[in-house]
């Protein structure tokens, strides 16, 4: 069985650059080795951003996703939306209006249970015995 | 024939008896404080030439001989050879360009230069599509001193048809044109006010759309698809119609130019951009695989116009001010960005 850690909401610094990065970095590096590390990352204090913040996003999705975890990001300012739109990148993070709902997509059940927990075989399985008994 | 005085500047309404418009800010580009003092996009290139030169030279074909050109001098100049070709326009750089045209009006009249030939007096402000002889025949039916052109939608316009005649002193033609009961003359054809950057794209749509005369310069490659002299476009491109590609400019290869956009001459467009929606303004280069969609580029400033935000660009890889045009001049932007937004700079190297 799976088991997961806690989703971690990270709040991004104000200058996502290089040298910010590098600080932000040393701080996530632990939680990125964990199994499934399920984070959220706060964007709502950025207000400056360069190669090295888009850089650092899509380094984080990709070790989160190695280890079968997620990232996502929440309260995105529209100037940070058109940088990642304009960089092609905005479509490969999900993103939310706020960390809370960010954290609830993670525990989020699919909208019909039933359907969804019933595998597709079952039907047929179901279908397989009832011509068994009938036999 | 009547004559016209066109003037580059803020609007009348704002005008003080002695003190200057409005305070500029000496950190703002000189074509910015334009805008910012009320003169709008009409001076920028839109589909291969801005909407005074066409202004201009609609008047000639018109059969107006005499323009005069009054620009506002606490701004970028105008280089009238880029806005007149022929180079019959006079054109005066003054502080105040509505008590200069004033002036010259009078001065006309004493010089009896203009006849009794009714004068054209606009500010170049909004794209107006008008019948002029209409309008002259309209002004003289109603024997008034001065006749004001009217938008159906959002009231007056900038455009007057004035009697020198019945003006003996120039602050006469400023109550004239400040008056709020002049004869009023509805404008049936299209106008578009160009107060925003929104008006200047569905400028350019509605010109490579045929919702209006605007044309863009040079030919039509292929149905919808216009390019200027001496433009570029890799066979690895790709142009949906209506776009326009404007003089000198370069599309490189895997690129896609779509849905009404417009790249003005001069510009650059690098490897696999996509461009949606969209104008870059002259002399702006875009950088390699970007999605660039609903926004205005010119240099490094980008407005996105679905989010209304506006960005500088630090990262010359990005997008930049293209060098070719740097040899060519001290060029500034022509409109107004928020300063500053969220900046986006070159990654420092060995950031990681």
């Amino acid at each position: 069985m799976l088991t997961s850690g806690p989703i971690v909401v990270m709040q991004l610094p104000e200058q996502l650059n290089a040298r910010e990065v590098r600080t932000f970095m040393q701080e996530l590096e632990p939680l990125l080795d964990s199994h499934r590390p399920r984070i959220v990352f706060d964007c709502s204090q950025v207000r400056y951003m360069d190669g090295a913040g888009v850089e650092m996003m899509l380094h984080c999705l990709e070790e989160a996703m190695k280890r079968d975890g997620d990232l996502k990001l929440a309260a995105l300012s529209p100037e940070s939306e058109v940088v990642l739109e304009l960089m092609r990148v905005a479509r490969v993070f999900e993103a939310f209006t706020t960390s809370d709902d960010a954290v609830r997509s993670f525990n989020a059940l699919p909208v019909d249970g039933s359907t969804q927990s019933a595998p597709w075989y079952s039907n047929f399985f179901g279908e397989l015995g009832a011509l068994k008994q009938v036999s | 024939m009547p004559s016209a005085i066109v003037i580059v500047g803020p609007e009348i309404q704002e005008l003080k008896s002695s003190a200057p418009l409005r305070e500029v800010s000496p950190k703002l580009s000189l074509a910015a404080a334009q805008l910012q003092q009320g003169t709008s996009l009409a001076c920028v290139e839109v589909l291969g030439r801005s909407v005074v030169g066409r202004l201009i030279e609609e008047l000639r074909c018109a059969g107006v001989e005499k323009i005069s050109l009054f620009a506002d001098a606490t701004v970028e100049p105008l280089n009238v050879a880029v806005v007149d070709p022929s180079g019959n326009t006079a054109l005066c750089s003054t502080e105040n360009p509505w008590s200069a045209a004033a002036l010259k009006l009078i001065e006309y009249k004493e010089a009896k230069e203009t006849g009794d030939n009714p004068t054209l007096v606009m500010r170049v402000g909004a794209y107006i599509e008008f019948e002029l002889t209409d309008l002259l025949q309209f002004h003289r039916e109603q024997n008034q001193v001065a006749t004001r052109a009217f938008d159906d939608h959002q009231g007056p316009l900038d455009l007057w048809v004035v009697d020198a005649t019945r003006l003996t002193r120039a602050e006469d033609l400023l109550n004239v044109l400040r008056a709020t009961n002049p004869a009023r003359y509805w404008v049936r054809g299209y106008v578009n006010r160009l107060e925003h950057a929104k008006d200047l794209r569905r400028l350019v749509v509605d010109g490579l759309s045929s919702r209006c005369r605007l044309r863009p310069q040079g030919s039509e490659a292929r149905p919808g698809v216009w390019m200027d002299d001496g433009a570029q476009v890799h066979r690895d491109a790709r142009v949906v119609a209506p776009a326009y590609i404007g003089r000198g400019t370069r599309i490189a290869a895997q690129c896609l130019v779509t849905r009404g956009s417009s790249v003005e001459s001069d510009c650059q467009v690098d490897y696999g951009t996509v461009v949606e929606d969209s104008s870059i303004l002259s002399n702006s280069y875009v950088g390699i695989g970007l999605d660039l969609s609903h926004s205005v580029v010119d240099g490094n400033n980008l407005l996105n116009l679905e989010r209304n935000v506006t960005l500088e660009i630090a990262d010359p890889c990005v997008i930049r001010q293209n060098r070719i045009s740097r040899k060519e001049k001290n060029r500034q932007s022509p409109i107004v960005f928020g300063l500053p937004a969220v900046q986006f700079a070159r990654a420092e190297e060995g950031s990681h």
